[in-house]
């Protein structure tokens, strides 16, 4: 049944794209719609067949398919892609139920056909990436989905968006390059074919571990991405239309992360431990960096897309600790970024689109009952907090679990990065006080703000119900992250706590 | 015997919580049809649910053995983490109180804020803090403390923020939040490391823990300075007290419980960490000198104030300070009844202060005067609050003060000085404001200072009531002194320090005369006290310009160093290919020429390896 989450988004691209000319735009939107919810109930239906006792892959599926090249189509599902795919088909939903807020730009023509059915493209190779049990399998999906994302960001973005487009286009196809080399690599010198649960890493001398774990890193650092290898994203980011932002930022960033930790630490646990130190000062490095230049922006975008950049090292710090707390959190913490970041973009679309503007000095008390936006700034609110790691929401659950689960390890990088999190709250503030509190000045916005509808409310509410919800439950959510695979490290054991109420 | 009640108590911050869920539905739609005051309504009835609930359960619970109960709240790899609730004459005790506070706070708010059309959202604030604060007080486990405190964190940013259209306001909020969460971050720090050392977070545990655990010095003096940090923010003890200060922006029925509540939540995790803080010698010291610190410096500041809020305020840090040095000595049940008598009296002081304000537009207390002939009640509750903070027998704060300083005695004399100093030196604040407002000459001000709504009257009288009998309410629970066990000369120094402060104020502020009190100190310290010491001033210079130029080169560096690089190499590219365009002059002997030279060089590169 995985198949389908891979083959049914495309084919609903296929009828989407065509579509007769003469269907009304939101009749698109509505097919494409009615396939994305067809593929996130089977993403929900494959949790219900998923054992969350058991270890390891569930519901595989095998094909020969290229034997020559040791091409197998091998799909698998485990604790790692499992929230990831929920999270991924969720996502995909409501972006393409958003899909007016791309429409809104200069370029008035739309594109409905084209928009959706690259939509859907996309929802199909993410869910290919992240299911592939084959190394050269999951590099195809990568690879593929760049195509959907650049057309997106390149037709449908703003002002500057050839610019984003191609640097992005550029540096992922850079990550590529990196990604692939390390795979041949992996696969010829161990001999064992592209598959991922044959691949024996330790047969090879130690050098040649480290320079394919080095290469492979660099790749998915590019994707995730860690500075300062990330002067793409907040280009990019920032110029593609709403419901791309939500897409990169909620779903697509976690496949650098999804990569460094199913090939890096998950194909290379013996030596992990070599560069750990290294990735988790990067990490340390990127939120604290990212996290200083996001209090300076005006644009609200861009300062969300920084702090996109800060939260997303939280999980390769976890991931380099890599005991079992920290992978885990890791994977949490994936999660929660992924809702919260989609949430952001979200009412920071929401606000362009009434406003039109992004702009820190032009905003002004838009929580004024009357005149301005006090649900969406309530929701705001809420998203900061959520990221800003106030408990009771899933952005606490996924960074508390990740520095527990680091600070045996790594007790510096992890202060460093909770710095990062009081950062967090520093830059957020900046932005409610300037663009939600304070007065809603008359001379300044020529007309009045248009209402916000209650459709248009929709996503940010179904967004912010499970933020709170298993930011409340968190057991809902680390129950279904059972992913095993840790570093393999004796001499800096953990200190474990099991508790003999273990429900 | 049914323990009804009791084994449902975890439903106080429920009540709590609907009721703040349903107040924020009078969102602007629904306000247009019925009004914003419903929202007010339904709060308060659940709150006075959630109060007779308690009372109910503390009934069932006196005199009984401790209960515990235990929700599971996260499983994952190996971490456990359960909410754990403890159910004892204390923390039921302490329920009833906060949710007796809060029915008053917002009875009195029904008056306060009758001119206001956002019902909802104020009433939701104050179902939030309630819950907050009842969550906190039941929790067993210092995990759920910090997320208690965390969203309390959120809530003050929030309710601060509450008429977020002014200036002041909104940087008040802010910086009450910047300021709790620097606490927060720290205390987080050391609750991630405490359980990698200990394994658990149960206070219970935690104690057991402390007492047979072996840590070094350094990991424990860390490990302690990080636990306290928390509470340091939360009770705006020195350096991070400047935020209580700020928050006085906010409305009088949130300042009400803040300060008498939502401070104290500070102390009281404090209390129940006391175990673990005992293990660092250092971290003692800090505390004491810190509250020692806080407790002088924060009382003479509040004499040098003009706003009636603030005056107030800094009284407040002046009390967490005492409770901070009493959690250092190990006097927990002092900390304690000192938290307790604390919350009642500075809840009247600032229900008083409260129809103050709202009768006649200035804070200033050098723009008021001569008022007491026509508000008496509010002068009754405030002299009745400010007898009940310092100590004057038989009123609580005596008792309080009493007990603390009879342990002091015995282990630091020194701090037992500091102690009636400060008690002489709160006298004097709060009698000065009395003084100031209450006694003198009718002002321009307060000449048409007419009598509140009664809704705000009602419950200060109410709370007046309670605050004169409140050490009768103490000795049913067994919670005042013995007083044959109490060193009779600390009893005179308190009464002494406390008489001497306040008759002094009133000879210096009641008189007529033309040469004003104030003239009396040099003006370098009177600015030096009215600027609260220039922290915010030191603060605005070392970390807020910090991170602001640490932001502008990261940013720099973002724009023309990293990305310019990559843009450098973008546009070296794009020259290379229009460089490249014109050697493709399109003529065939050009190609043929360069393919034989590649050719050639090919097969150089092959030979000479070979």
């Amino acid at each position: 049944m995985l198949s389908v989450l891979i083959w049914l988004p495309l084919l609903a691209a296929l009828i989407v794209f065509l579509i007769p000319i003469k269907i009304s735009s939101s009749k698109i939107k509505l097919t494409a719609s009615i396939f994305s919810i067809a593929s996130l109930l089977v993403s929900l239906l494959a949790l219900l067949r998923y054992d969350l006792q058991a270890q390891g892959l569930q519901l595989t599926e095998f094909l020969s398919w290229i034997e020559v090249l040791g091409i197998n189509y091998n799909l698998g599902i485990d604790g790692l892609s499992l929230p990831l795919i929920i999270l991924s088909n969720l996502l995909i939903c409501l972006s393409i139920y958003s899909g007016d807020l791309a429409q809104n730009t200069d370029l008035k023509t739309g594109r409905p056909r084209l928009f959706y059915g690259l939509i859907l493209v996309l929802s199909g190779c993410i869910n290919g990436v992240l299911l592939s049990q084959n190394l050269l399998l999951f590099f195809i999906f990568y690879e593929i989905k760049l195509i959907p994302t650049y057309l997106l960001i390149n037709i449908w973005g703003g002002e500057n968006r050839a610019y984003a487009g191609t640097k992005y286009l550029l540096y992922t196809a850079f990550s590529g390059i990196f990604v692939l080399a390390a795979f041949l690599g992996i696969a010829f010198l161990t001999e064992s074919g592209f598959d991922y649960a044959a691949i024996q890493t330790q047969i090879l001398p130690y050098s040649k571990q480290l320079i394919l774990l080095i290469t492979l890193v660099i790749g998915f650092a590019i994707k995730t991405p860690l500075v300062p290898l990330h002067t793409w994203l907040p280009d990019a980011y920032t110029e593609s239309s709403t419901p791309v932002s939500m897409i990169l930022g909620g779903i697509l960033s976690k496949l650098g992360t999804y990569g460094i930790i199913r090939f890096g630490l998950g194909l290379f646990p013996q030596i992990w431990n070599d560069i750990a130190i290294w990735l988790a000062a990067i990490a340390a490095l990127s939120a604290l960096y990212a996290s200083f230049v996001a209090i300076s922006q005006t644009d609200i975008k861009r300062m969300v897309a920084y702090s996109s950049i800060a939260h997303i090292a939280f999980v390769i710090l976890a991931t380099a600790a890599g005991t079992s707390i920290a992978v885990t959190g890791a994977i949490c913490q994936m999660f929660a970024h992924g809702l919260i970041v989609a949430l952001l973009f979200y009412l920071v679309g929401v606000i362009e689109n009434k406003t039109g503007s992004r702009d820190l000095s032009i905003l002004q008390g838009l929580m004024n009952p009357q005149r301005g936006f006090p649900i969406i700034g309530g929701q705001m609110i809420l998203a900061i907090m959520a990221s800003a790691g106030i408990p009771g929401m899933v952005g606490f659950v996924g960074e508390y679990v990740s520095f527990q689960g680091s600070f045996t390890v790594f007790p510096t990088f992890t202060t460093l990065c909770l710095v990062a999190t009081g950062l967090t709250s520093v830059y957020f503030v900046i932005l409610v006080n300037n663009a939600f509190f304070g007065k809603i000045d008359c001379r300044k916005t020529t007309a009045v703000y248009p209402q916000v509808t209650l459709a248009e409310r929709f996503p940010a509410f179904v967004l912010a119900t499970i933020i709170v919800i298993l930011g409340l439950q968190p057991v809902w959510l680390t129950s279904i992250t059972n992913y095993s695979i840790v570093a393999s490290n004796p001499t800096k054991t953990t200190v474990v706590a099991i508790n003999p109420i273990n429900n | 015997m049914v323990e009804m009640f009791s084994e449902s108590i975890w439903l106080v911050p429920c009540y709590a919580l609907v009721g703040a869920a349903l107040a924020l539905t009078w969102s602007p739609g629904i306000v247009k049809k019925t009004g914003s005051r419903p929202a007010g309504y339904i709060n308060l009835t659940m709150t006075c649910l959630a109060f007779v609930h308690s009372v109910l359960a503390l009934q069932e619970v006196w005199r009984q053995p401790i209960q515990e109960i235990r929700f599971p709240w996260l499983t994952a790899a190996g971490l456990y983490i359960s909410f754990d609730l403890k159910i004892s004459a204390i923390t039921v005790g302490a329920l009833v109180l906060i949710t007796g506070l809060n029915i008053l706070a917002q009875f009195y708010a029904i008056g306060y804020m009758e001119m206001d059309w956002s019902w909802g959202r104020f009433y939701a604030l104050m179902g939030f803090f309630e819950a907050g604060l009842c969550g906190l007080a039941l929790c067993n486990s210092l995990f759920f403390s910090y997320v208690f405190l965390e969203l309390l964190t959120l809530a003050t940013y929030l309710i601060v923020g509450f008429w977020f259209a002014q200036p002041l306001v909104v940087t008040g909020a802010r910086d009450a939040f910047w300021t709790k969460r620097v606490g927060d971050l720290l205390l987080l720090i050391g609750i991630i490391a405490l359980w990698s050392f200990a394994g658990t977070w149960n206070y219970d545990e935690l104690a057991e823990w402390a007492a047979v655990a072996n840590l070094s010095p350094l990991s424990a003096s860390l490990l302690c300075l990080a636990l306290i940090s928390g509470p340091l923010a939360k009770c705006a003890q020195f350096p991070l007290q400047l935020w209580l200060d700020e928050a006085m922006e906010g409305p009088i029925p949130a300042s009400m419980l803040r300060n008498s509540i939502v401070v104290a939540t500070g102390a009281y995790v404090l209390i129940q960490l006391q175990p673990v803080l005992a293990q660092s010698a250092i971290s003692n010291l800090v505390m004491i000198a810190v509250g020692s610190f806080t407790a002088v410096s924060a009382s003479l500041i509040a004499i040098a104030q003009v706003d009636i809020k603030r005056t107030l305020s800094y009284s407040v840090s002046a009390y967490m300070g005492f409770v901070f040095i009493a959690v250092a000595v190990g006097a927990n049940h002092s900390a304690l009844l000192l938290i307790l008598v604390h919350a009642v009296a500075m809840t009247l002081l600032y229900m008083s202060a409260g129809t103050i304000i709202i009768s006649n537009i200035t804070q200033d207390i050098t723009m008021l005067g001569g008022i007491f002939g026509r508000r008496p009640v509010s002068g009754i509750a405030f002299l009745v609050g400010a007898a009940s903070l310092v100590a004057i027998p038989p009123l609580g704060g005596f008792w309080a003060l009493l007990e603390l300083g009879d342990y002091l005695l015995d282990v630091h004399p020194v701090l037992l000085g500091i102690l009636v100093l400060v008690d002489g030196l709160t006298a004097f604040s709060l009698m000065r404001v009395f003084s100031l407002v209450f006694g003198g000459q009718v002002k321009q001000m307060t000449k048409r200072s007419s009598e509140v709504l009664w809704t705000m009257i009602l419950p200060m009288a109410i709370l007046t009531g309670v605050t004169l009998h409140f050490p009768l309410i103490l000795q049913q629970f067994d919670l005042l002194p013995t007083w044959a066990n109490i060193d009779k000369t600390v009893a005179i120094m308190f009464i002494g320090s406390s008489l001497t402060g306040a008759s002094l104020s009133a000879l210096l502020y009641l008189r007529t005369s033309k040469s004003k009190p104030v003239e009396l100190v040099p003006t370098p310290i009177q600015k030096f006290l009215a600027n609260d010491l220039y922290i915010q001033d030191i603060y605005r210079l070392t970390i807020v310009s910090l991170i602001g130029v640490a932001s502008r080169i990261f940013a720099w560096c973002d724009r023309y160093i990293v990305d310019g690089a990559v843009n450098l190499v973008g546009i070296g590219t794009l020259f290379s290919g229009q460089a490249l365009r014109y050697s493709n002059t399109g003529q065939s002997q050009f190609y043929f020429l360069s393919i034989v030279l590649g050719t050639i060089l090919l097969g150089l590169v092959l030979a000479l390896t070979f």
